[in-house]
């Protein structure tokens, strides 16, 4: 196990060495740059502005001083906004982003097996079909429709919630409906799926013919094969929830990180790119990590180790 | 086991509600508060996105300058009527030749912490400004000084800057050439003092509400970055009896769809119009605009064929409908521009420049197709070379965009490609000439017509058409040593006349500023030219 991890860890590490180059060197290949707008400043002003970022070095000496200041974990200054550093912004940002998507996600997740497992339990019966017909409409509506109606709805209309921003839990309701919502839908129709596919297993019907109640058939014996397929979405759509998103984030006023992966393209602020996009690398490689493991602990059948395994 | 699961779906369908509803608890509270406070004046506003920074010389936006032109003061402010007044100098006295500006500032001019505001502190903010190591993108609005541009460019040194502090309250100035509008020019936040004792102790002053040292109305006093910021009456200024908000939050909301919302639930005082409700909000009775200093135009690239011929530019000019494009397609209320230089500056007989140069490019189909039948035959065209229409990814730019190409086949016959490019490369692309016909726009830096008309000297950086002519520069280099003012707008008035005969751009709108207010709010002063005043604002 231990032996796996390190593996892992080291793959992780290159992985990661990947995209950091890909990334810079792609950004870098792109027409524009960081000082530019609809008013020109004189080109004594801009040579100031490129030597003090070394955007005026050849790419390869830029990369090396990018990778120095990377191992020491410092992402630089944003180019945009000098007296902030993407550090700083990182720092400001995730904990908010996190907090919408943590909320999100326990909301999503726990729902979302719930209308999964009654679903699969009345297969084709009227609750299967209102749990999908939920389901269905949770992944056709996309999350900024849902949460304009939901403003619209319940901060204009019926002043239940407020509109926008992020202050108290109250603030928090509108935004964790429209983004858990997606992820809901997601995890319902998997968990249905792998449910019905489960319970016609013989050691389904073997654990029936024991006389086990359906509450311990269906949380002992077959959710834990069913989940299977669920922790696979969920590495990916954790890493992607958990970093801010851009729209729900833009539409409620939160300041979380989304914005910064969307403006930092736009503006051409290189060191706010490089930042946001090493990070969200690294935690959705963590993720992926946490999965693999997840797996070993839901299922004995699937070995990390490949000695233990033979 | 059916009643079970029937149950576990109802709880299901409202679980998303419920898990949340708990953690509700607590809120009231706070909202509790913000009730008992009710007699202090809080004005709730929008600023849309978050400063770039609050270091004057830095943040070089709206976004920024805005909110900083409520924190500090320069040595002049701009009135209700859009002229200088003034603030941090109580007087001053303009030499014979109209070149050295003598400032004596109030002897109760005082930064937040307490410190007199002193010529030295002047000193230190506009040798700040022009030292190239600031990297400030305003730095060119300090050539007006004598020394100014050469020690930006590395030509010469800080001392060679001609600004001086005569004593502690008497600050000098001496200019390249006469320019009456320089009081007005001062007004902006790139001229405001920085406190030298502070900003010495901490590079880094101005990027936190603690830190932060302002002279002006109101005072930092938290600043959450990205989320909100705060401002309070400022007890230090000298004229603070004419402050009448004790607050300001500000929210940081760049969806205008929310802001709206917010709005109409009173969490915000100001308002900007979303773009898709513009057609019904702007009947509204709680719109309010006013004018902007500013063209939306379109720049003919003259090095590319066909537009290196003045009239076939001319033809594709009044073949646009600009009446047609601000009516119904922009729908902002915006007027209509057949000229260069916008609504709103004064001659010194006290006409409207725009009024008196008149309409100089306006809509004539049939002289239109003449003059393209003229400059096809003067290059010796058998048709019109391909001709492509570049603007920036953008609703409103792609909708003018389409409706012109609509226009030059209604009215020229000709087919017209559109490009529609990523707004950072479209600006790289733009200032290194390589569109033929793309979209621009400009906004005044200070109120003065020849802020429009220089922009168009051979090489200007703002020219980006490629055009220049010797007669123009020399028309612009004439109105800039002119001191006197009648002789200074009749130069300018000649310049714009020149520049619209020669079209190297197509005129389309003029900027405005469109907010809703909300009741009781009164009193925020937008200029035409500077930033948004809330020293005299009031809410009742």
């Amino acid at each position: 196990m231990t032996s796996y991890i390190l593996k892992r860890l080291g793959a992780m590490l290159v992985t990661l060495w990947l995209i950091v180059t890909l990334t810079f060197f792609l950004m870098h290949s792109v027409p524009g740059s960081p000082f530019n707008e609809e008013r020109t400043t004189n080109e004594a002003i801009q040579k100031n502005l490129e030597a003090y970022f070394h955007l005026d070095e050849p790419l390869y000496v830029q990369y090396g001083i990018y990778m120095k200041s990377l191992v020491t974990f410092d992402f630089g200054p944003s180019i945009k906004r000098s007296s902030d550093s993407v550090n700083a912004m990182l720092e400001r940002g995730f904990p908010i982003s996190f907090e919408l998507g943590f909320i999100t996600l326990v909301t999503a997740i726990v729902s979302g097996l719930f209308l999964g497992i009654i679903a699969a339990l009345r297969h084709n019966g009227f609750v299967d079909y209102l749990a999908m017909t939920i389901a269905v409409l949770g992944i056709s509506i996309p999350n900024f429709v849902l949460a304009t109606l939901l403003i619209q709805q319940l901060a204009v209309t019926y002043e239940i919630f407020p509109a926008a921003t992020w202050q108290s839990p109250m603030h928090m309701v509108l935004p964790t409906l429209a983004l858990a919502t997606g992820p809901m839908a997601i995890i319902a129709r998997l968990t249905r799926a792998s449910m019905l596919e489960v319970l016609t297993q013989d050691y389904i019907r073997t654990a029936k013919a024991k006389g086990l109640s359906p509450v311990k058939i269906v949380f002992k014996h077959a959710l834990r094969n069913a989940m299977l397929p669920v922790v696979t979405v969920l590495g990916t759509l954790a890493a992607s929830i958990l970093t801010g998103t851009f729209v729900i984030e833009k539409i409620f006023a939160i300041p979380g990180m989304g914005r910064y992966f969307v403006e930092s393209i736009s503006n051409r602020d290189y060191p706010v790119i490089m930042g946001t996009t090493v990070f969200y690398s690294a935690i959705l490689i963590i993720m992926l990590f946490l999965v693999d493991i997840a797996y070993g602990l839901l299922d004995p059948r699937i070995k990390l180790h490949k000695k233990e395994g033979r | 086991m059916k009643k079970l699961s029937m149950l576990l779906l109802i709880i299901m369908v409202f679980a998303l509600a419920a898990c949340t509803a708990n953690e509700n608890a607590g809120t009231e509270k706070k909202e509790g508060e913000d009730k008992n406070s009710k007699k202090e004046k809080i004005l709730y506003l929008n600023n849309e996105s978050e400063p770039t920074s609050f270091d004057p010389v830095i943040g070089y936006d709206i976004k920024s300058w805005d909110p900083l032109n409520n924190l500090m003061e320069g040595l002049t402010r701009l009135g209700k009527d859009n002229k200088p007044e003034g603030a941090m100098a109580e007087d001053w006295k303009v030499s014979d030749d109209g070149k050295t500006y003598t400032f004596n500032l109030r002897k109760d001019a005082k930064w937040s912490n307490g410190d007199d505001v002193t010529a030295g502190d002047f000193v230190f903010a506009w040798k700040r400004l022009l030292n190239a190591e600031t990297g400030s993108g305003a730095a060119f609005l300090g050539y007006f000084i004598e020394g100014g541009e050469a020690y930006n460019t590395g030509e010469g040194t800080a001392d060679d800057v001609k600004v001086k502090a005569v004593d502690e309250k008497t600050f000098e100035v001496t200019l390249t050439s006469p320019q009456a509008y320089f009081l007005s020019v001062i007004t902006n936040p790139a001229f405001f003092p920085v406190n030298e004792k502070v900003a010495t102790e901490n590079p880094q002053w101005f990027a936190e509400a603690d830190s932060f040292v302002g002279n002006g109305p109101f005072n930092l006093t938290e600043w959450v970055h990205d989320s909100h910021f705060v401002m309070k009456k400022n007890d230090t200024y000298w004229d603070k009896k004419s402050v009448k908000l004790d607050q300001v939050n500000w929210a940081i909301i760049d969806d205008r769809n929310t802001a709206y919302q917010m709005f109409q639930k009173n969490e915000l005082d100001v308002s900007a119009i979303p773009p898709d409700l513009s057609e019904q909000l702007m009947k509204d009775d709680k719109v309010k605009i006013d004018d902007q200093a500013g063209l939306y135009f379109y720049r003919f690239n003259v090095t590319m064929e066909p537009f290196q011929n003045k009239n076939i530019r001319k033809a594709f000019a009044l073949a646009v409908d600009q009446a047609q494009l601000v009516d119904y397609v922009v729908k902002n209320e915006h007027k209509p521009a057949y000229g260069y230089v916008s609504n709103g500056f004064e001659d010194p007989s006290g006409k409207d420049f725009r009024e008196t140069n008149g309409d100089l490019i306006k809509t004539d189909v049939k002289q239109a197709k003449e003059l393209l039948e003229k400059g096809l035959k003067e290059e010796g065209y058998e048709k019109l070379p391909e001709v492509t229409l570049t603007y920036s990814t953008l609703d409103t730019h792609q909708k003018i965009a389409e409706a012109m190409q609509q226009m030059f086949k209604d009215n020229l016959g000709v087919e017209v490609k559109l490009a529609s490019v990523e707004a950072n490369v479209f600006a790289t692309d733009q200032k290194a000439l390589k569109y033929q016909f793309a979209r621009s726009s400009f906004i005044a830096d200070y109120a003065d017509p020849i802020n429009f008309v220089e922009n168009f000297q051979t090489g200007h950086p703002n020219n980006r058409t490629g055009w220049g002519n010797k007669e123009y520069d020399q028309l612009i280099k004439d109105a800039k040593n002119e001191k006197d003012e009648a002789k200074r707008y009749e130069l300018m008035y000649k310049a714009e006349k020149f520049l619209m005969e020669e079209a190297p751009f197509v005129p389309i709108h003029f900027y405005n500023q469109v907010s809703l207010f909300g009741e009781g709010v009164t009193d925020i002063v937008r200029h035409p030219v500077g930033y948004m005043e809330l020293k005299w604002a009031d809410k009742n």
